[in-house]
């Protein structure tokens, strides 16, 4: 049986993933203004924009992709993760983006079948 | 026919046992992982408030002792992920969505939200099944 040789095109390429999801965020939320109403369909967008994007990449991966849309507000926020994986094969890459009333942050985790 | 047998310690998690599918001892049950998750997160958070400086190693900390209680309750074939946001409570809006491009069959996840006077806290935990 043929094992996946650990090249460029089995590898978790974090700078390839993070401009895709730069690009997702900036397409569905890009000049919007802070809406109750809209975040549903919003984080919606987000999301699955990048996931259809890394999903054409074509690359032996499973993918967990997180969207958290907050308002601004002054109060305070944080993430962090932790992982129980294989450090070779797997990564991960975070991004945050914001604009003058909301804050997006996009998380993707990558892990090799 | 040459098999490899499944032994139950860490040190061969990597050996090759050619299942595709977890028996459903071994599944990711997504009722005990978020009795699990609740349990650390009233633990850790019951009476604490926010303050901003000692968020990021508390935060970093929760996942930690959610992903090793996770570990001990025996789920072998999987690689797990914990994610943690701890925000403060100020009556803003937040919404957090997750999608993910995996296996339905063998993978799941869970998540539980604890909240407080003066702070929230989400915690998701996702199981992937590594054939």
């Amino acid at each position: 049986m043929d094992d996946f040789q650990i090249g460029e095109d089995t590898a978790f390429v974090v700078d390839e993933v993070s401009t895709i999801v730069k690009e997702a965020v900036e397409g569905a939320i890009g000049g919007n203004a802070y809406q109750h109403n809209r975040v549903n369909q919003w984080t919606n967008n987000v999301v699955e924009q990048c996931l259809t994007q890394l999903s054409k990449l074509g690359k032996p991966f499973k993918y967990i992709v997180t969207c958290i849309i907050m308002q601004k507000n002054g109060a305070g926020l944080q993430t962090a993760c932790s992982c129980f994986w294989d450090n070779t094969t797997d990564g991960s890459c975070t991004v945050r983006w914001e604009n003058k009333s909301m804050y997006c942050i996009v998380s993707v985790f990558g892990l090799a079948i | 026919m040459y098999f490899h047998s499944l032994i139950m310690d860490g040190s061969d998690v990597g050996a090759n046992t050619y299942l595709i599918r977890p028996n459903y001892q071994h599944k990711f049950r997504v009722g005990v992982v978020e009795k699990c998750i609740r349990e650390v997160q009233r633990e850790m958070l019951s009476g604490v408030e926010y303050i901003p400086e000692e968020v990021p190693s508390l935060s970093l900390s929760l996942a930690d002792s959610i992903k090793n209680r996770l570990k001990e309750l025996g789920f072998n074939r999987y690689k797990l992920v914990v994610q943690v946001v701890i925000g403060e409570q100020r009556g803003e809006g937040l919404k957090m969505a997750a999608r993910c491009f995996w296996d339905a069959d063998t993978d799941s996840y869970a998540k539980d939200i604890y909240t407080n006077d003066s702070l929230f806290c989400v915690a998701a935990a996702f199981g992937i099944y590594y054939y």
